[in-house]
Order: structure tokens, then C-alpha cells, then sequence
């Protein structure tokens, strides 16, 4: 599942926002992404892991070439960061809640 | 098409009542308004008026971000939930509070969701915002017009 949060901090790289960008027009091998680009292979690879990690991107094999995609999935995305608010929120909510007087016995 | 919903729970140590009325009563107070608000730093309240969730600017604007649709003091509470502008889309916040041997367990059902459809400007959107909080206003605003 997508993070919105780790998303939008795996885009906060130029480089691999460019990688993600050159994924939008459609499924590509990591030679066809270094192509272009002023960085080696490798780098190219390592932000796709960046990007995979973060449920941006997916990998899928074809014969002997493994191609990246860009993850469709915008409302899994949006669950997900409302499932991250909703968590800290209702932590927030908990906290405050238990700062007042106590109104359970403990233990 | 459905969707599975956003499910988040808590324990609280602390009466169904107190609970109930931290979340309800106290929502200004914990609910990230600053980072998570429509009026971002000009935010000066979030509260429950008159069946409505409004959220109050320093400058005296409302923006009405749902209304509530069920109100059962201790037990449960339920409002629409359209955080940006009107109501012509909205998700549903249910929440319940069921009481547990030290407490109470509150439980969110955020559902919904099948709204967004396959609406393709929206799909990949959220990973293009720079904030995506700005992004789900947008969501919500964009639906509405």
C-alpha cells in the first residue's frame, strides 16, 4: 500500500522525481530511464527502490526485462494517509483525554 | 463499486463520557488544525455547533467541514465529512466508544470512499501534491464544484 508521507518524501528528490515523471508515460526498464538522465544505472535503480518502497512504483517481469510502473492507485493512497492522521490524531485525542482528572480506577 | 474503510482505534483510560466529550466537546483541542485545517495558520477553532463540525478562522470566516448524522452521548457519534467546502461529496466519520475493563475503546470507521471513483485526475494525485492534507482539501473542494 501506498504512504502519502513516504511518497511525498521519496518525490522531494529532483532526480527521482524525474525518474517517477519519465514512469507517467508509460512501463519502463531501468536502461531505458539511465537514458537521458545524468546519472549512472545503478542511481537510477536505487531511487526505483526508493519510489517501489514508498508505493509509487511496481515492478513486473517481462521474459529477461523487468520494467517499472507507476502505481495506479491513488485511493489507496488516500486511505493511507488518512489511515496515518486518523492514527496520530486519535493519539492526540487519547492524551488530552487522559491529561483530565481521572474518572477510572486505575489498574 | 465499494471500498474497505479507514479503520483507527485507541484505547483511552478514561469513562465512555470522557471520552465522548474530549472527542466531541474537545475536538479543537486535538485535532491537528494548524497542519490539517483549511485555514492553515490563520485557523482559530474547530468545534460542533448546531449539528455541524465548523472550523473558525482568526478572521471570523466558518467553513463547515460535516454534519452530524448520528448523536448517541456515550456511545456513539457519526458526521459527514467534506473538510474544504460543501457537501455535494462527502465521506462518513462513525466513531464508537465501548467501554473496556480499564477504559474505553474508541473505535473510527472513516468509509466511503467508492466516491472517488476512478476519476483519473485524481488517482495519481496525491503523489504529485507537495502537501497532501492541501491535496485532500483539494479532493474535496473539486468534487463539490
Amino acid at each position: 500500500m501506498a504512504n502519502v508521507a513516504l511518497a511525498i518524501a521519496a518525490l522531494g528528490d529532483p532526480t527521482r522525481r524525474a525518474v517517477f515523471e519519465r514512469l507517467r508515460d508509460g512501463p519502463r526498464a531501468v536502461g531505458e530511464l539511465a537514458d537521458g538522465l545524468p546519472v549512472t544505472r545503478s542511481a537510477v535503480s536505487q531511487h526505483l527502490r526508493v519510489l517501489g518502497e514508498a508505493g509509487l512504483v511496481s515492478q513486473t517481469r517481462v521474459g529477461t526485462r523487468r520494467l517499472y510502473r507507476v502505481q495506479p492507485d491513488g485511493l489507496a493512497a488516500l486511505r493511507a494517509y488518512f489511515d496515518e492522521l486518523w492514527g496520530s490524531a486519535l493519539g492526540a485525542m487519547r492524551d488530552l483525554a487522559e491529561a483530565g482528572e481521572s474518572d477510572v480506577e486505575d489498574g | 463499486m465499494t471500498t474497505v474503510p479507514v479503520l483507527a482505534a485507541v484505547h483511552v483510560r478514561r469513562s465512555p463520557d470522557a471520552a465522548f466529550r474530549t472527542f466531541t466537546e474537545r475536538i479543537g483541542d486535538w485535532w491537528p488544525l494548524r497542519t490539517h485545517g483549511v485555514y492553515g495558520d490563520q485557523a482559530a477553532g474547530l468545534s460542533i455547533v448546531d449539528g455541524q463540525l465548523v472550523e473558525r478562522s482568526v478572521g471570523g470566516e466558518t467553513s463547515v467541514w460535516g454534519e452530524v448524522v448520528r448523536w448517541e452521548p456515550p456511545h456513539r457519534f457519526a458526521c459527514t465529512w467534506h473538510p474544504g467546502r460543501g457537501d455535494g461529496v462527502h465521506t462518513l466519520i462513525e466513531v464508537e466508544f465501548r467501554p473496556d475493563e480499564d477504559g474505553t475503546r474508541v473505535e473510527l470507521v472513516h468509509s466511503g470512499w467508492e466516491i472517488y471513483g476512478d476519476e483519473a485526475e485524481q488517482r495519481r494525485a496525491p503523489y504529485e501534491a507537495p502537501d497532501a492534507w492541501n491535496h485532500v482539501l483539494g479532493l474535496f473542494a473539486r468534487a463539490d464544484n
